[in-house]
């Protein structure tokens, strides 16, 4: 005890300790579950992603000028499977204006209320991606569409490819999206998604539980014992308990296992969306519900 | 007027890595090869400039950065910025680093630099990987985006900062 009084007389390592616990304060305060950013923060970010949009597209371009030229060999091969693609397309297009009209006529039929119609009318709003974090072990997007655009906490984020992340922090003008990479169980920071089949969307269920960063795949938990999974499958998520929306890709099952307890499945994912280059995100805006129907 | 010039450079240098560097990094390299510009910056200002400065930009870039990429935590870098920046500083300022010097110097708190962050967010339960994966995975492959880094601002970040300690000397206390 006589000696820690010895240390603390030195002036450095008493600033260091008042340094250490102020700190593990600002820590502290941080990890808490806080709803909304203190305005400092919204401000220091708004002004830095305003100054970063002015960087990252033109860079972008420049880039994406170089990766052009080195992608012109694999547009025929591109193109034809487009022109496949395309045709599919059109066929299915015929078929789904006929199951919408008579989908429609069901609901009008059966008399869905106004909020059972709308459920699954989601709004996509394309954002362009402002700055990258540089930080190994936080890879946060910051996006230029915030709660001034009808941007909200845990609303999803895709690519064209499929899901990437969910939003994590809302400021007036900006948005920061936590990537799907830092899904973690363990993790207090991060809630898991559920998931289904493309295909079988009512039989199979599983959750996304946590990103394994050394294989760089996702892990499917709670599956079902005979779910009919097989590997190659597309994963999509599922909406049940819509705080997500329903339907969006996630990536596509490499391998199944038997879970942890023996009861359940895992399954690994391999995510279909890449995390490099981004330009351009959507959000998919779930619409805002009144859960009282007076 | 020589420090706003600092102070301006290195909010060059973060918006830089920031919106610049990913496209630069090639495809596939995206979360291995990470820059940490400003931190190469901080520890020029402790080696040329002394512990003060450093310790104070440090503090101040890191609480940026933890702000602008909120993501688990607050803090976290501006406390092991300011810490290691103080801290080569104080070994360190004394002497007039060579090249050579200057780099593994650079090199070394580098490595410091990411081993402790990983730590913390070992600790508070956010990465449950191992610091064997983490090192061959991010940690030393950005260390070389660092040193490259390191070695082409050498002449131009040792004039600024010199010119600025000389401008208007600290007054150390010792």
């Amino acid at each position: 005890m006589i000696e820690l009084f010895k240390l603390m007389r030195n002036k450095r390592m008493f600033m260091l300790m008042i340094g250490f616990i102020l700190f593990i304060a600002v820590i502290g305060f941080s990890l808490s579950d806080r709803k909304e950013l203190t305005w400092p923060e919204k401000f220091l970010k708004d002004t830095a992603a305003y100054v970063q949009q002015w960087f990252y597209k033109p860079a972008g371009y420049i880039a994406g000028f170089f990766e052009d030229i080195r992608n012109l060999r694999i547009v025929y091969e591109e193109n034809e499977q487009l022109r496949l693609t395309a045709a599919a397309y059109a066929r299915d297009k015929i078929e789904y204006n006929f199951v919408e009209k008579e989908n429609k006529r069901l609901k009008e039929e059966l008399s869905f209320t106004e909020r059972q119609k709308e459920m699954y009318n989601y709004n996509y709003l394309i954002a362009q991606v402002v700055s990258v974090s540089n930080d190994a072990n936080n890879r946060s997007l910051t996006i230029n569409l915030g709660s001034k655009n009808g941007v909200r906490p845990n609303m999803a984020v895709t690519t064209i490819d499929g899901l990437i992340g969910l939003v994590s922090a809302v400021t007036p003008f900006t948005s920061t999206v936590t990537p799907i990479t830092e899904l973690d169980e363990a993790s207090p920071t991060f809630n898991s998604i559920a998931v289904t089949i493309l295909g079988r969307e009512d039989d199979s269920f599983g959750i996304l539980s946590s990103y394994n960063k050394e294989t760089s795949r996702l892990l499917m938990t709670k599956i079902d014992e005979d779910d009919k999974l097989t590997v190659q499958d597309t994963v999509i998520t599922s909406g049940l308990g819509n705080v997500y929306p329903r339907g969006l890709v996630v990536g596509t099952v490499e391998s199944r296992q038997v879970g942890d307890f023996g009861l359940t499945l895992t399954a690994t994912v391999e995510l279909s969306a890449s995390f490099d280059h981004l330009t351009e995100v959507f959000v998919v805006q779930v619409p805002e519900l009144e859960d009282t129907e007076q | 007027m020589s420090m706003n010039r600092i102070i301006l450079l290195m909010l060059l240098l973060f918006i830089i890595e920031g919106a610049i560097m990913p496209w630069i990094i090639p495809a596939g390299f995206g979360s291995r090869i990470i820059p940490h510009f400003v931190f190469v910056a901080v520890v020029f200002a402790a080696l040329y400039s002394g512990r003060h400065r450093a310790l104070l930009l440090g503090v101040s870039f890191g609480m940026l950065q933890d702000v602008v990429y909120f993501g688990h935590l607050i803090g976290a870098h501006a406390f092991i910025m300011g810490l290691i920046g103080y801290f080569t500083g104080m070994l360190l300022e004394r002497r007039r680093a060579t090249l050579m010097m200057a780099v593994s110097i650079i090199g070394m708190a580098c490595i410091l630099y990411d081993t402790a962050i990983f730590f913390i967010y070992r600790v508070f339960r956010i990465t449950s990987e191992t610091y064997a994966w983490a090192l061959l995975e991010h940690i030393l492959p950005s260390l070389f985006l660092q040193l490259a880094f390191a070695l082409a601002c050498y002449v131009p970040a040792r004039r600024l900062f010199e010119a600025q300690t000389k401008a208007n000397p600290e007054t150390e206390e010792e």
